[in-house]
């Protein structure tokens, strides 16, 4: 007979042999968690962490989570769950946790150099408040601005919109999102003028081949690595490339794997192009019906401050986006000087993997998705490489249908569903509109009922120019909301910290954990966070989930949405808007920006009596109306019959999540193609109807080197990025005692031959320089991370070692993205 | 206010946590695998379908799963290793408490 601990154990492989379509007898049909107690309560969450999306069951008992499982029902996961997923339930509950207001006082006062002692928000909101009207009298609406996330929820990123542009009347809105995502979306908006993928996570069944153009999912983003492998094991045509510039834990997986020199996957991807002309698979009949080709500006320099010699430089520093039409045969002249020699010494890869490369591009019966994430996006061509992968798959037609799919995956969960569909950042509104047209700002001044022209034209300040700007003392007035903005930024040391401490600023930092960045603040906000709100993402395929306020929020801690609104009643119209404007709309006057951001009559039209009774909901009921609803619902607006259709609010409480555009209550898993898509009319085959003529945009870009080499001094290339256990800065993950121990410490990943070199070995205590700053701490060669000679890889997650006192502040001209894998260091025994 | 990360929980007496893992494992290699994981105290292959192994590991604490998920997924020839169901086993046999990551 079966004892107890036996038949768990049965449960258990059960359980896993189900996730991972293994067939068994009936045992997998019985409950997922063993012995589950009657006393908890199961909830659906997505995931906190990564842009995968995977969908949670979380278990609530007594106003707190105990337990979280992957969710068998959620398409993403399917049940499964990675290490940090594993976890989620202690995110809330590290030792530290913020629960009430802390100011830095001195003699019961605020003082720049005061300590932080506690205060009621209240207190907190005076000053906060004073300090935002000093500075908006002082010196206007461009000294005041906004640094938010891809962790914030959709309604606390378009509220956050609201207030910035609306209230304040400033675009200095970005999200932390500008370093992890801005050069995809910028090309994709370029390219297609639509922002986000066509395809889906459903394409990871149907390809035959998957290139990872740097992205390192075996670690990053593993539940969709398991799909991949699944595809590669059970089939065995699929082949799988992995290109790096060192070796990682994905390369476990790789039939064609390529070491490249930093930057130069530029020179392979023009390479491929010409290989698809040169070998005349260019699939003629697509290109000109549905692409126009264009030239592109080059030597457009590297986004550092103006006076740099790089940028006095370089031709075209000033107009980096300019291009001009031109025709298939010159677009064939421009890449055909990337031949197979050439490309193969630039990028010291050998000659035959980058033959093989090409080949599963160029063969017509190779169904290929591309997927790629920080090694495109953070790059100083960071725009040009993302255009490049499409300019391959539109040379090919191989885009737009089941497993042809060139995939820009996230690493926020929401960076997709916040920071771009709501359009949160400096030069963005709702639903891909831009601040700089005068058509999209009037649209969006008559959907927030607000007086004509009042939104400002001018893009604001992006994140790296906002920490410039601060240190400049031009930038004044300053909050950061969801995110740790001085251990993510670059050249932290010199061009970030200095602007928090600027005796003219007056920095306010909303956070659930006392992180590096609310260290350096003048006010610190205790956040609400995850499941202690009611909450929305959307995650890298589109796809929008929602999900229930479960616990109550520790102390005083209050959600960003919360606190956005709440800050938002200590404005009045008159002291914030143009005289002009209120003499011209006299019955704006008097209000508060809480009565007509918030109140305005859509936001406010949903009662308390339409929330679901089962949970509760601290900011409707803190407010009086269905905050969330009303927010979602305005916002949804935007969209609807545009191609970023969203489901009616109910709806995503009740399903996993749905891919927009949501028509007539389908999702659409592929975009731009007859029969998949419903924006696309019979007869239309593919239309790329983002664009006014229906056609994607193929450009012309060449290689060119990255903004800092090494040399004889700084000898290595220092590329940074993650590792399995922690997610981003570790303000969350450092805190779970089983993913700190995992993982303790960044340690500097190097060859061995460069450790020998420099009279260094495994564990040796080290310096890594730049020209700009340095951190401590040790060697590692023999990690899961194997950098070739002259390339080393530091983890950012630390906020004891801060690599990006070392990074280069260099970012795409185009996109403002910064590139935090190409710059020069040296490593140096302690 | 440097950020200081809690300290390690502590093994918590007579706690027994179970959990099920699903690998992903080269073909060629499932061998070399097969014998790694036999070496891992409270490790047991279940199933071995295709490349892929269902696998459990049985420990004082979930620090002591999450070492063993870690060392699977950076084991030669695994190509990932994913957690589906933990379970935690109480002290006392009258309380009952489940899932995964029990607090």
């Amino acid at each position: 007979m079966m004892d107890r601990r036996d038949f768990i154990k049965a449960q258990a492989v059960a359980a896993a042999a189900a996730a991972g379509g293994i067939g068994l007898p009936a045992m997998a049909q019985t409950s997922m968690v063993a012995g589950e107690d009657s006393s908890l309560k199961w909830s659906k969450a997505p995931c906190r962490f990564c842009g995968t999306g995977c969908g949670v069951m979380v278990a609530t008992k007594d106003n707190r989570v105990v337990a979280t499982h992957g969710d068998m029902q959620a398409e993403v996961n399917r049940g499964l769950n990675c290490v940090k997923g594993y976890f989620l339930s202690k995110i809330m509950y590290g030792q530290d946790r913020l629960t009430q207001p802390l100011l830095r006082m001195r003699d019961g006062k605020y003082h720049k150099e005061g300590e932080f002692q506690p205060v009621s928000w209240d207190r907190a909101f005076d000053e906060m408040a004073a300090q935002w009207k000093r500075v908006l009298k002082e010196k206007g609406p461009d000294a005041v601005g906004m640094f938010g996330s891809g962790q914030w929820t959709i309604w606390e990123g378009y509220a956050a919109s609201k207030l910035m542009r609306a209230g304040f009347r400033t675009n200095n809105l970005d999200p932390n999102a500008r370093h992890c995502m801005a050069s995809a979306a910028i090309a994709f908006i370029r390219t297609f003028g639509m922002d986000e993928p066509m395809g889906c996570y459903d394409d990871f069944e149907q390809a035959d081949a998957f290139v990872l153009w740097g992205s390192n999912m075996a670690e990053m983003h593993p539940i969709l690595w398991t799909r991949i492998t699944d595809r590669r094991l059970a089939h065995k045509h699929v082949k799988v490339a992995v290109l790096s510039t060192f070796e990682h834990r994905s390369f476990e997986l790789a039939d064609i794997p390529m070491i490249f020199q930093p930057g130069t996957d530029l020179a392979i991807l023009n390479y491929i192009a010409n290989h698809i002309i040169q070998t005349n698979r260019v699939n003629r009949d697509f290109i000109d019906r549905h692409c126009n080709f264009r030239l592109g500006q080059k030597d457009i320099g590297y986004g550092l401050r103006p006076e740099n010699v790089l940028e006095v430089r370089a031709a075209n520093a000033k107009d980096p986006t300019d291009s001009k039409p031109i025709d298939f045969d010159a677009f064939a002249r421009f890449v055909s000087t990337y031949t197979l020699d050439y490309t193969a010494e630039l990028t010291k890869v050998p000659k035959e993997r980058l033959l093989a490369l090409a080949e599963l591009y160029a063969d017509p019966k190779t169904k290929v998705m591309s997927l790629w994430t920080m090694g495109f996006n953070q790059h100083v061509r960071g725009v040009w490489v993302n255009h490049m992968v499409y300019n391959i798959h539109l040379l090919t037609g191989k885009i737009s249908e089941p497993g042809n799919s060139p995939f820009s995956l996230t690493g926020q969960p929401s960076a997709c569903g916040t920071a771009r569909e709501v359009g949160t950042f400096s030069h963005r509104l709702p639903a891909d509109m831009q601040v700089a047209n005068p058509t999209h700002r009037a649209h969006t001044e008559t959907a927030w009922k607000l007086p004509k022209d009042l939104l400002p034209a001018k893009v604001g300040y992006h994140a790296v120019q906002q920490d410039r700007m601060l240190k400049d003392g031009k930038l004044n007035a300053y909050w950061v909301m969801v995110n740790n903005n001085l251990q993510a930024a670059p050249n932290s040391g010199n061009e970030t910290y200095p602007g928090y401490r600027n005796p003219e600023n007056f920095i306010v930092v909303s956070d659930a954990y006392p992180t590096v960045t609310a260290s350096a603040a003048d006010l610190i906000l205790p956040a609400a966070m995850w499941v202690e709100k009611e909450g929305a993402y959307g995650n890298a395929e589109r796809r929008t989930h929602f999900w229930h306020q479960l616990v109550t929020a520790p102390g005083e801690a209050r959600s960003d949405l919360w606190q956005l609104m709440e800050f938002s009643k200590r404005f009045t119209t008159d002291e914030v808007w143009p005289k002009e404007t209120l003499d011209a709309n006299p019955d704006y006057r008097g209000k508060t920006l809480f009565d007509v951001l918030f109140r305005n009559g859509q936001v406010d039209r949903f009662p308390l009596s339409e929330m679901d009774p089962e949970y509760d909901n601290a900011e409707s009921k803190a407010f009086g109306f269905y905050v969330q609803k009303g927010l979602f619902e305005e916002y949804a607006g935007f969209g609807r019959g545009h191609g970023h259709d969203l489901a009616p609010f109910d709806t995503y409480h009740q399903v996993r999540g749905l891919r927009w555009p949501v028509v007539d209550g389908k999702e659409t898993r592929w975009r731009y193609r007859e029969g998949l898509d419903p924006f696309v009319k019979p007869g239309e085959g593919v239309k790329f109807y983002g664009n006014p003529d229906g056609k994607a945009n193929l450009f012309a870009f060449p290689y060119e080197p990255p903004a800092e080499e090494p040399d004889r001094e700084f000898d290595l290339w220092l590329v940074t990025g993650r590792v399995l256990e922690h997610w981003h800065s570790g303000s969350m993950t450092m805190r779970v005692p089983e993913l700190y121990r995992a993982m303790p410490m960044a340690m500097v990943f190097m060859h061995p031959d460069d450790a020998r070199e420099r009279g260094l070995r495994r564990g040796s205590e080290v310096t890594v320089m730049s020209r700009r700053g340095e951190m401590r701490t040790r060697v590692e060669t023999r990690g899961r991370n194997k950098p070739p000679r002259g390339v080393v890889f530091v983890p950012w997650f630390d906020s004891a070692r801060l690599i990006n006192k070392c990074t280069l502040d260099a970012t795409d001209p185009i996109s403002k993205q910064s590139d935090f894998k190409k710059c020069a260091v040296k490593v140096v025994a302690v | 206010m440097r950020h200081d990360p809690a300290p390690d929980s502590a093994p918590t007496d007579g706690e027994r946590h179970l959990a099920s893992l699903l690998l992903h494992v080269r073909p060629e290699r499932s061998e070399a695998v097969r014998a790694a994981l036999s070496a891992m105290p409270g490790v047991e292959i279940h199933i071995e379908q295709q490349g892929k192994m269902v696998v459990t590991a049985e420990g004082p604490h979930e620090g002591w799963i999450a070492d063993r998920m870690t060392a699977m997924h950076l084991m030669d020839g695994v190509m990932s290793a994913v957690l589906v169901f933990h379970h935690l086993e109480p002290s006392s046999p009258e309380v009952e408490e489940a899932g995964t990551a029990g607090a």
